[in-house]
Protein backbone atom coordinates (compact mmCIF):
# COMPACT_ATOMS: atom_id res chain seq x y z
CA UNK A 1 0.00 0.00 0.00
CA UNK A 2 1.33 3.43 -0.57
CA UNK A 3 1.95 5.73 1.54
CA UNK A 4 1.81 9.81 1.19
CA UNK A 5 4.94 11.47 1.62
CA UNK A 6 3.68 14.63 0.40
CA UNK A 7 1.05 17.02 1.69
CA UNK A 8 -0.77 18.06 -1.42
CA UNK A 9 -2.75 21.02 -1.84
CA UNK A 10 -6.47 20.68 0.33
CA UNK A 11 -9.25 20.63 -2.02
CA UNK A 12 -12.93 21.17 -0.46
CA UNK A 13 -14.34 18.46 1.61
CA UNK A 14 -16.77 16.85 -1.31
CA UNK A 15 -19.81 13.91 -0.88
CA UNK A 16 -20.18 10.69 -3.65
CA UNK A 17 -21.68 7.74 -4.20
CA UNK A 18 -19.18 5.32 -4.12
CA UNK A 19 -21.00 2.00 -6.17
CA UNK A 20 -24.54 1.19 -5.64
CA UNK A 21 -23.96 0.42 -1.85
CA UNK A 22 -21.53 2.82 -0.15
CA UNK A 23 -20.71 6.78 -0.27
CA UNK A 24 -17.80 8.93 0.11
CA UNK A 25 -16.79 11.76 1.95
CA UNK A 26 -13.07 12.97 0.41
CA UNK A 27 -10.68 15.89 1.08
CA UNK A 28 -11.38 16.07 5.02
CA UNK A 29 -8.37 18.12 6.21
CA UNK A 30 -5.76 16.35 8.32
CA UNK A 31 -6.59 15.04 11.55
CA UNK A 32 -10.80 15.34 11.10
CA UNK A 33 -11.70 11.65 9.79
CA UNK A 34 -11.68 10.14 13.11
CA UNK A 35 -13.88 13.30 14.34
CA UNK A 36 -16.08 13.22 11.38
CA UNK A 37 -16.59 9.05 11.82
CA UNK A 38 -17.83 10.11 15.68
CA UNK A 39 -20.42 12.63 14.40
CA UNK A 40 -21.51 10.44 11.02
CA UNK A 41 -22.13 7.45 13.86
CA UNK A 42 -24.44 10.18 16.01
CA UNK A 43 -26.25 11.65 13.12
CA UNK A 44 -26.96 8.11 11.00
CA UNK A 45 -28.28 6.39 14.30
CA UNK A 46 -30.79 9.81 14.59
CA UNK A 47 -31.87 9.79 11.41
CA UNK A 48 -32.57 5.66 11.56
CA UNK A 49 -30.40 4.85 8.66
CA UNK A 50 -29.10 1.13 8.70
CA UNK A 51 -25.04 2.07 7.89
CA UNK A 52 -23.06 -1.40 7.47
CA UNK A 53 -19.40 -0.20 8.07
CA UNK A 54 -17.89 3.53 8.60
CA UNK A 55 -14.26 3.37 7.63
CA UNK A 56 -11.99 6.17 7.76
CA UNK A 57 -8.84 6.73 6.13
CA UNK A 58 -6.09 9.33 6.02
CA UNK A 59 -8.42 12.31 4.45
CA UNK A 60 -11.79 10.03 3.69
CA UNK A 61 -14.59 8.35 5.20
CA UNK A 62 -17.09 5.53 3.85
CA UNK A 63 -20.49 4.08 4.54
CA UNK A 64 -21.62 1.25 3.03
CA UNK A 65 -25.10 0.76 3.28
CA UNK A 66 -28.29 -0.51 1.42
CA UNK A 67 -27.91 0.55 -2.10
CA UNK A 68 -31.84 2.42 -1.52
CA UNK A 69 -30.24 4.29 1.57
CA UNK A 70 -27.51 6.08 -0.57
CA UNK A 71 -29.20 9.51 -0.70
CA UNK A 72 -30.03 9.74 2.86
CA UNK A 73 -26.69 8.42 3.52
CA UNK A 74 -24.91 11.19 1.39
CA UNK A 75 -27.22 14.10 2.88
CA UNK A 76 -25.66 13.06 6.25
CA UNK A 77 -22.47 13.81 5.36
CA UNK A 78 -22.59 16.76 3.20
CA UNK A 79 -24.15 17.92 7.25
CA UNK A 80 -21.17 16.20 8.56
CA UNK A 81 -18.44 18.05 6.38
CA UNK A 82 -20.11 21.28 6.54
CA UNK A 83 -19.80 20.73 10.36
CA UNK A 84 -16.19 18.97 10.85
CA UNK A 85 -13.66 21.38 10.87
CA UNK A 86 -10.13 22.25 11.90
CA UNK A 87 -11.36 24.27 14.87
CA UNK A 88 -14.66 22.35 15.72
CA UNK A 89 -14.57 20.64 19.58
CA UNK A 90 -11.90 17.15 19.77
CA UNK A 91 -14.29 14.43 19.91
CA UNK A 92 -14.31 11.41 22.68
CA UNK A 93 -10.64 11.50 23.94
CA UNK A 94 -8.85 8.36 24.25
CA UNK A 95 -5.47 8.25 25.41
CA UNK A 96 -3.10 4.72 26.05
CA UNK A 97 0.97 4.29 26.29
CA UNK A 98 3.00 2.01 24.48
CA UNK A 99 5.86 0.79 26.26
CA UNK A 100 8.74 -0.36 24.02
CA UNK A 101 12.08 -2.06 24.10
CA UNK A 102 14.12 0.08 21.90
CA UNK A 103 15.84 -2.74 20.07
CA UNK A 104 14.90 -2.67 16.37
CA UNK A 105 17.04 -3.90 13.67
CA UNK A 106 16.43 -0.78 11.58
CA UNK A 107 17.07 1.75 14.75
CA UNK A 108 20.66 2.37 13.54
CA UNK A 109 20.27 2.17 9.78
CA UNK A 110 17.19 5.14 10.73
CA UNK A 111 19.25 7.21 13.09
CA UNK A 112 21.94 7.82 10.03
CA UNK A 113 19.81 8.33 7.53
CA UNK A 114 18.42 11.26 9.61
CA UNK A 115 21.53 11.76 10.29
CA UNK A 116 21.14 12.05 14.30
CA UNK A 117 22.04 9.37 16.83
CA UNK A 118 20.05 6.54 17.73
CA UNK A 119 19.71 7.59 21.30
CA UNK A 120 18.03 10.99 19.31
CA UNK A 121 15.73 8.58 17.57
CA UNK A 122 14.18 7.04 20.82
CA UNK A 123 13.82 10.75 22.27
CA UNK A 124 12.25 12.11 19.02
CA UNK A 125 9.82 8.94 18.89
CA UNK A 126 8.88 8.68 23.17
CA UNK A 127 8.24 12.48 23.08
CA UNK A 128 5.88 12.90 20.19
CA UNK A 129 2.04 12.48 20.79
CA UNK A 130 0.66 10.37 17.83
CA UNK A 131 -2.96 9.95 17.17
CA UNK A 132 -4.39 6.87 15.15
CA UNK A 133 -5.34 8.62 11.66
CA UNK A 134 -7.33 5.04 10.01
CA UNK A 135 -6.80 1.44 10.46
CA UNK A 136 -5.76 -0.84 7.54
CA UNK A 137 -3.71 -3.45 5.78
CA UNK A 138 -4.44 -6.28 8.73
CA UNK A 139 -6.83 -6.51 11.65
CA UNK A 140 -5.62 -4.29 14.12
CA UNK A 141 -2.75 -2.20 12.26
CA UNK A 142 -3.63 1.43 13.34
CA UNK A 143 -1.56 4.50 11.08
CA UNK A 144 -0.31 6.65 14.05
CA UNK A 145 0.36 10.43 13.00
CA UNK A 146 1.89 12.87 14.69
CA UNK A 147 5.68 11.72 13.72
CA UNK A 148 8.47 14.14 14.23
CA UNK A 149 9.32 15.50 10.39
CA UNK A 150 13.56 14.57 11.32
CA UNK A 151 12.39 10.82 11.33
CA UNK A 152 10.13 10.81 8.12
CA UNK A 153 11.59 8.50 5.48
CA UNK A 154 10.44 6.47 2.58
CA UNK A 155 9.55 2.65 3.41
CA UNK A 156 12.36 0.07 3.32
CA UNK A 157 13.56 -0.71 -0.58
CA UNK A 158 13.42 -3.82 0.39
CA UNK A 159 10.11 -5.07 2.38
CA UNK A 160 10.88 -7.88 4.79
CA UNK A 161 9.26 -11.08 4.29
CA UNK A 162 7.99 -11.55 8.22
CA UNK A 163 8.67 -8.96 10.52
CA UNK A 164 7.06 -10.03 14.48
CA UNK A 165 3.90 -9.14 15.88
CA UNK A 166 4.15 -6.56 18.42
CA UNK A 167 7.30 -4.90 16.24
CA UNK A 168 7.09 -0.66 16.13
CA UNK A 169 8.06 1.07 13.24
CA UNK A 170 7.72 4.16 11.56
CA UNK A 171 7.83 4.85 7.17
CA UNK A 172 6.60 8.24 6.02
CA UNK A 173 4.60 10.03 8.03
CA UNK A 174 3.50 7.23 10.54
CA UNK A 175 4.28 4.89 12.58
CA UNK A 176 2.34 1.69 13.81
CA UNK A 177 2.70 -1.75 15.47
CA UNK A 178 2.63 -4.61 13.96
CA UNK A 179 -0.65 -6.61 15.09
CA UNK A 180 0.42 -9.86 14.15
CA UNK A 181 3.45 -11.64 12.28
CA UNK A 182 3.07 -10.60 8.44
CA UNK A 183 5.38 -8.90 5.37
CA UNK A 184 6.21 -5.65 6.41
CA UNK A 185 8.54 -2.58 4.67
CA UNK A 186 8.38 -0.40 7.50
CA UNK A 187 11.73 0.59 9.51
CA UNK A 188 11.47 -1.27 12.77
CA UNK A 189 12.68 0.92 15.90
CA UNK A 190 11.77 -1.49 18.61
CA UNK A 191 8.94 -3.90 20.04
CA UNK A 192 6.48 -3.96 22.63
CA UNK A 193 4.55 -6.99 24.51
CA UNK A 194 1.17 -5.01 24.04
CA UNK A 195 -1.48 -7.21 22.26
CA UNK A 196 -2.73 -4.71 19.55
CA UNK A 197 -5.03 -7.35 18.77
CA UNK A 198 -7.16 -10.38 20.40
CA UNK A 199 -10.31 -11.34 18.07
CA UNK A 200 -11.72 -12.06 22.00
CA UNK A 201 -11.40 -9.01 23.51
CA UNK A 202 -14.01 -5.72 22.98
CA UNK A 203 -13.35 -4.15 20.96
CA UNK A 204 -10.08 -6.60 19.23
CA UNK A 205 -8.36 -4.04 18.49
CA UNK A 206 -5.74 -2.11 21.39
CA UNK A 207 -5.82 0.98 18.93
CA UNK A 208 -9.10 2.94 16.92
CA UNK A 209 -9.29 5.66 15.01
CA UNK A 210 -8.59 8.86 17.09
CA UNK A 211 -7.06 7.25 20.07
CA UNK A 212 -4.28 9.69 21.28
CA UNK A 213 -1.12 7.14 22.04
CA UNK A 214 2.50 7.99 23.56
CA UNK A 215 5.49 5.39 23.29
CA UNK A 216 7.05 4.71 26.31
CA UNK A 217 10.55 3.23 26.52
CA UNK A 218 11.07 -0.06 28.44
CA UNK A 219 14.83 0.48 30.14
CA UNK B 1 -26.56 -33.87 13.20
CA UNK B 2 -22.59 -33.11 11.92
CA UNK B 3 -20.79 -33.39 8.18
CA UNK B 4 -18.00 -35.61 8.09
CA UNK B 5 -15.47 -34.00 5.77
CA UNK B 6 -13.52 -36.92 3.92
CA UNK B 7 -12.02 -35.42 1.20
CA UNK B 8 -11.41 -31.41 0.43
CA UNK B 9 -9.24 -28.98 -1.24
CA UNK B 10 -9.55 -25.17 -1.16
CA UNK B 11 -12.94 -25.01 1.25
CA UNK B 12 -13.77 -22.42 3.68
CA UNK B 13 -17.07 -21.69 5.65
CA UNK B 14 -18.84 -18.57 4.46
CA UNK B 15 -22.12 -16.75 5.50
CA UNK B 16 -23.07 -13.45 4.80
CA UNK B 17 -19.96 -11.81 6.41
CA UNK B 18 -19.06 -10.11 9.02
CA UNK B 19 -19.86 -6.19 9.39
CA UNK B 20 -19.39 -3.12 12.17
CA UNK B 21 -15.46 -3.90 12.17
CA UNK B 22 -13.76 -2.39 9.29
CA UNK B 23 -13.16 0.82 10.65
CA UNK B 24 -10.40 -1.51 12.77
CA UNK B 25 -9.13 -3.35 9.36
CA UNK B 26 -11.39 -6.06 9.16
CA UNK B 27 -12.45 -6.82 5.63
CA UNK B 28 -16.52 -7.62 5.55
CA UNK B 29 -15.91 -11.67 3.93
CA UNK B 30 -18.64 -13.37 3.41
CA UNK B 31 -19.64 -15.87 0.41
CA UNK B 32 -17.39 -14.70 -2.46
CA UNK B 33 -20.37 -15.09 -5.20
CA UNK B 34 -22.89 -14.13 -2.65
CA UNK B 35 -25.82 -14.38 -5.33
CA UNK B 36 -25.20 -18.50 -5.50
CA UNK B 37 -25.12 -18.69 -1.89
CA UNK B 38 -28.09 -16.68 -1.56
CA UNK B 39 -29.83 -19.24 -3.52
CA UNK B 40 -28.10 -22.33 -1.91
CA UNK B 41 -29.93 -21.11 1.48
CA UNK B 42 -33.54 -20.09 -0.34
CA UNK B 43 -33.69 -23.41 -1.74
CA UNK B 44 -33.14 -25.37 0.93
CA UNK B 45 -35.48 -23.01 3.36
CA UNK B 46 -32.88 -21.68 5.41
CA UNK B 47 -32.36 -18.70 7.07
CA UNK B 48 -30.45 -16.10 4.82
CA UNK B 49 -27.18 -15.87 6.37
CA UNK B 50 -26.58 -19.69 7.09
CA UNK B 51 -23.41 -20.71 6.73
CA UNK B 52 -22.45 -23.05 3.74
CA UNK B 53 -19.11 -24.78 2.65
CA UNK B 54 -17.20 -22.65 -0.26
CA UNK B 55 -14.79 -25.00 -2.52
CA UNK B 56 -12.72 -23.97 -5.62
CA UNK B 57 -11.01 -27.60 -5.42
CA UNK B 58 -13.99 -30.13 -4.74
CA UNK B 59 -15.09 -31.61 -1.39
CA UNK B 60 -16.56 -34.82 -0.48
CA UNK B 61 -18.60 -34.91 3.11
CA UNK B 62 -20.91 -37.91 4.83
CA UNK B 63 -23.60 -37.25 6.23
CA UNK B 64 -24.26 -38.88 10.34
CA UNK B 65 -28.08 -38.26 9.91
CA UNK B 66 -30.77 -37.76 7.34
CA UNK B 67 -30.66 -34.44 5.78
CA UNK B 68 -31.13 -32.15 2.95
CA UNK B 69 -28.36 -30.61 1.07
CA UNK B 70 -27.52 -28.37 -2.10
CA UNK B 71 -25.24 -27.90 -4.64
CA UNK B 72 -25.07 -23.93 -6.46
CA UNK B 73 -22.31 -21.59 -8.02
CA UNK B 74 -19.37 -23.74 -10.02
CA UNK B 75 -20.53 -25.95 -12.81
CA UNK B 76 -18.90 -28.98 -11.17
CA UNK B 77 -19.07 -32.95 -11.34
CA UNK B 78 -21.16 -33.64 -8.29
CA UNK B 79 -22.44 -37.24 -7.60
CA UNK B 80 -24.48 -39.02 -4.29
CA UNK B 81 -22.94 -42.57 -3.13
CA UNK B 82 -21.69 -42.34 -6.82
CA UNK B 83 -24.50 -41.67 -8.82
CA UNK B 84 -24.52 -37.93 -10.91
CA UNK B 85 -26.39 -35.55 -9.29
CA UNK B 86 -27.73 -32.32 -10.55
CA UNK B 87 -26.96 -29.10 -9.12
CA UNK B 88 -29.17 -26.37 -7.88
CA UNK B 89 -31.48 -29.32 -6.84
CA UNK B 90 -32.22 -29.87 -2.92
CA UNK B 91 -30.69 -33.67 -2.37
CA UNK B 92 -31.78 -36.17 0.30
CA UNK B 93 -29.13 -37.15 2.10
CA UNK B 94 -29.27 -40.39 4.31
CA UNK B 95 -27.14 -41.37 7.42
CA UNK B 96 -23.83 -42.30 5.85
CA UNK B 97 -24.60 -41.18 2.74
CA UNK B 98 -21.36 -39.50 0.87
CA UNK B 99 -21.84 -36.68 -1.27
CA UNK B 100 -18.59 -35.72 -3.71
CA UNK B 101 -18.13 -32.65 -5.40
CA UNK B 102 -15.07 -32.41 -7.77
CA UNK B 103 -14.04 -31.42 -10.79
CA UNK B 104 -15.03 -28.02 -11.79
CA UNK B 105 -16.34 -27.22 -15.50
CA UNK B 106 -16.79 -23.75 -15.11
CA UNK B 107 -16.92 -20.74 -12.88
CA UNK B 108 -14.24 -20.87 -9.67
CA UNK B 109 -16.68 -20.94 -6.54
CA UNK B 110 -19.22 -24.01 -5.56
CA UNK B 111 -21.03 -23.65 -2.42
CA UNK B 112 -22.56 -27.05 -0.51
CA UNK B 113 -25.54 -26.01 1.36
CA UNK B 114 -27.18 -28.19 3.84
CA UNK B 115 -30.54 -27.74 5.97
CA UNK B 116 -29.94 -25.98 9.00
CA UNK B 117 -26.90 -24.71 8.00
CA UNK B 118 -23.40 -25.08 8.79
CA UNK B 119 -22.82 -23.98 12.66
CA UNK B 120 -19.00 -23.72 13.57
CA UNK B 121 -17.24 -21.58 16.07
CA UNK B 122 -18.01 -17.61 14.64
CA UNK B 123 -15.66 -14.62 15.16
CA UNK B 124 -17.11 -11.40 15.66
CA UNK B 125 -20.34 -12.40 14.32
CA UNK B 126 -19.91 -14.13 11.52
CA UNK B 127 -18.75 -17.90 10.52
CA UNK B 128 -16.54 -16.68 7.54
CA UNK B 129 -12.70 -17.79 7.02
CA UNK B 130 -11.08 -14.10 6.43
CA UNK B 131 -8.22 -15.04 4.09
CA UNK B 132 -6.81 -11.83 4.11
CA UNK B 133 -7.22 -11.41 7.86
CA UNK B 134 -6.82 -14.89 8.73
CA UNK B 135 -10.48 -14.65 10.93
CA UNK B 136 -11.84 -17.76 12.06
CA UNK B 137 -8.69 -19.96 10.74
CA UNK B 138 -10.64 -22.95 10.59
CA UNK B 139 -8.60 -25.09 7.95
CA UNK B 140 -10.70 -27.73 6.22
CA UNK B 141 -9.38 -31.16 6.59
CA UNK B 142 -9.81 -34.39 5.68
CA UNK B 143 -11.68 -35.62 8.87
CA UNK B 144 -12.60 -32.56 10.20
CA UNK B 145 -16.00 -32.63 11.93
CA UNK B 146 -19.00 -29.68 10.87
CA UNK B 147 -21.89 -29.15 13.02
CA UNK B 148 -25.15 -28.48 11.89
CA UNK B 149 -27.63 -26.44 12.66
CA UNK B 150 -31.64 -26.93 13.20
CA UNK B 151 -33.46 -27.72 10.28
CA UNK B 152 -35.74 -24.22 9.49
CA UNK B 153 -37.96 -25.83 6.73
CA UNK B 154 -38.71 -27.91 3.59
CA UNK B 155 -36.64 -27.13 0.92
CA UNK B 156 -37.79 -25.46 -2.14
CA UNK B 157 -38.69 -27.70 -5.24
CA UNK B 158 -36.94 -24.65 -7.79
CA UNK B 159 -35.01 -21.51 -8.14
CA UNK B 160 -33.76 -19.24 -10.79
CA UNK B 161 -30.04 -19.56 -10.79
CA UNK B 162 -27.74 -17.18 -12.71
CA UNK B 163 -26.60 -18.93 -16.00
CA UNK B 164 -22.70 -18.37 -15.87
CA UNK B 165 -21.01 -16.83 -19.16
CA UNK B 166 -17.70 -16.74 -20.83
CA UNK B 167 -17.94 -13.01 -21.61
CA UNK B 168 -18.99 -10.96 -18.68
CA UNK B 169 -20.36 -7.80 -19.76
CA UNK B 170 -19.75 -6.04 -16.35
CA UNK B 171 -22.21 -2.90 -14.89
CA UNK B 172 -19.70 -0.32 -13.62
CA UNK B 173 -20.49 3.07 -11.82
CA UNK B 174 -18.13 5.86 -11.44
CA UNK B 175 -15.44 5.54 -8.79
CA UNK B 176 -14.04 8.42 -6.47
CA UNK B 177 -11.20 9.44 -7.95
CA UNK B 178 -12.30 9.87 -11.78
CA UNK B 179 -11.11 13.70 -10.86
CA UNK B 180 -7.71 12.38 -11.06
CA UNK B 181 -7.30 11.34 -14.74
CA UNK B 182 -8.74 13.32 -18.32
CA UNK B 183 -11.83 12.54 -19.12
CA UNK B 184 -10.97 10.94 -22.57
CA UNK B 185 -8.37 8.59 -20.58
CA UNK B 186 -10.83 7.72 -18.13
CA UNK B 187 -13.21 6.62 -21.29
CA UNK B 188 -10.50 4.86 -23.07
CA UNK B 189 -9.66 2.57 -20.08
CA UNK B 190 -13.16 1.18 -20.41
CA UNK B 191 -13.58 1.38 -23.77
CA UNK B 192 -12.37 -1.99 -24.48
CA UNK B 193 -12.24 -5.67 -22.82
CA UNK B 194 -9.88 -6.50 -20.13
CA UNK B 195 -8.84 -10.27 -19.85
CA UNK B 196 -8.90 -11.79 -15.75
CA UNK B 197 -5.50 -13.09 -15.32
CA UNK B 198 -3.98 -14.92 -12.20
CA UNK B 199 -4.89 -17.08 -9.73
CA UNK B 200 -8.69 -17.13 -8.19
CA UNK B 201 -8.81 -15.40 -5.07
CA UNK B 202 -11.22 -14.27 -2.54
CA UNK B 203 -9.32 -11.02 -2.06
CA UNK B 204 -8.98 -9.52 -5.92
CA UNK B 205 -9.66 -10.35 -9.03
CA UNK B 206 -6.82 -8.99 -11.48
CA UNK B 207 -7.51 -7.70 -15.49
CA UNK B 208 -5.16 -6.77 -18.07
CA UNK B 209 -5.69 -4.86 -20.84
CA UNK B 210 -4.90 -1.47 -22.63
CA UNK B 211 -2.14 0.68 -21.76
CA UNK B 212 -3.62 3.31 -19.76
CA UNK B 213 -2.62 7.27 -19.81
CA UNK B 214 -1.81 8.72 -16.59
CA UNK B 215 -0.64 12.13 -15.78
CA UNK B 216 -0.44 12.18 -12.21
CA UNK B 217 2.82 10.85 -10.59
CA UNK B 218 1.44 11.78 -6.57
CA UNK B 219 -0.15 8.82 -4.38
CA UNK B 220 -3.34 9.26 -2.67
CA UNK B 221 -3.64 9.12 0.72
CA UNK B 222 -4.94 6.11 2.06
CA UNK B 223 -9.18 5.81 1.30
CA UNK B 224 -11.18 2.85 2.41
CA UNK B 225 -11.72 0.19 0.00
CA UNK B 226 -15.41 -1.50 -0.94
CA UNK B 227 -16.05 -4.77 -2.63
CA UNK B 228 -16.24 -3.99 -6.69
CA UNK B 229 -14.06 -0.84 -5.94
CA UNK B 230 -11.72 -1.04 -9.31
CA UNK B 231 -8.53 0.06 -8.26
CA UNK B 232 -5.55 1.08 -11.53
CA UNK B 233 -2.38 -0.10 -10.43
CA UNK B 234 0.68 1.76 -11.10
CA UNK B 235 1.48 -1.46 -13.77
CA UNK B 236 -1.62 -0.63 -15.40
CA UNK B 237 -4.06 -3.50 -14.41
CA UNK B 238 -7.33 -3.11 -12.73
CA UNK B 239 -7.83 -4.90 -9.53
CA UNK B 240 -11.44 -5.96 -8.33
CA UNK B 241 -11.78 -5.39 -4.96
CA UNK B 242 -13.97 -9.04 -3.92
CA UNK B 243 -15.14 -10.19 -0.59
CA UNK B 244 -11.92 -10.37 1.67
CA UNK B 245 -9.90 -7.19 0.47
CA UNK B 246 -8.06 -4.81 2.24
CA UNK B 247 -10.17 -2.35 4.20
CA UNK B 248 -7.97 0.36 2.40
CA UNK B 249 -6.05 1.55 -0.49
CA UNK B 250 -4.07 3.85 -1.90
CA UNK B 251 -4.17 3.32 -5.54
CA UNK B 252 -7.44 5.19 -7.67
CA UNK B 253 -10.66 3.30 -7.90
CA UNK B 254 -11.47 4.29 -11.09
CA UNK B 255 -14.98 3.04 -11.19
CA UNK B 256 -17.23 0.39 -9.35
CA UNK B 257 -18.69 -2.51 -10.41
CA UNK B 258 -22.19 -3.00 -9.48
CA UNK B 259 -23.03 -5.68 -6.65
CA UNK B 260 -24.40 -8.46 -9.05
CA UNK B 261 -21.83 -8.59 -11.51
CA UNK B 262 -19.03 -8.95 -8.03
CA UNK B 263 -20.05 -11.98 -8.15
CA UNK B 264 -19.95 -13.23 -11.81
CA UNK B 265 -16.51 -11.20 -11.72
CA UNK B 266 -16.04 -13.63 -8.65
CA UNK B 267 -16.43 -16.76 -10.93
CA UNK B 268 -14.61 -15.43 -13.64
CA UNK B 269 -11.23 -17.54 -14.53
CA UNK B 270 -7.88 -16.27 -16.49
CA UNK B 271 -8.72 -15.89 -20.12
CA UNK B 272 -12.27 -14.73 -19.28
CA UNK B 273 -12.79 -11.53 -21.46
CA UNK B 274 -14.60 -8.23 -19.32
CA UNK B 275 -16.16 -5.61 -21.08
CA UNK B 276 -18.16 -2.88 -19.31
CA UNK B 277 -21.69 -1.01 -19.33
CA UNK B 278 -21.24 2.43 -17.40
CA UNK B 279 -24.22 2.63 -15.33
CA UNK B 280 -25.63 5.53 -13.12
CA UNK B 281 -26.30 5.02 -9.23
Amino acid sequence: MPLDLHDDIQRAPVVLAYGAEASMLDHLAAGQSARAREAVLREIAIAGVVAHDVVVGARSLVVTHQANDGEKVRAILRDVSLHTTPESSPGTQHFVEIAVRYNGDDLDSVAQQCGITTREVISLHTDADFVVEFCGFAPGFAYLTGLPLTLVLPRRTTPRPRVAAGSVAIAAHYSAVYPRESPGGWHLLGNTTHEMWNINRHPPAFLQPGTHVRFVELA
Amino acid sequence: MTLLVEHVGFTTVQDAGRRGWAHLGVSHSGAADRGSFHLANRLLGNSPGAAVLESAGGVAVRATSDTFVVITGAECDAALNDRPVSHCQPLLMRAGDLLRVSTVHHGVWMYLGVAGGIDGPEQLGSHSHDTFGNIVPLPLDNGSELEVGVLQGPPLGMDTPVALRNSERVAIAAGPHGYMFRQDDLVDIFRQPWTVSGEPNRVGIRLMGPAVHRDFTDELHSFPLVRGAVQLTPAGELVVMLADHPTTGGYPVVGVVLPLDVDRLAQARAGARVTWQWRQV
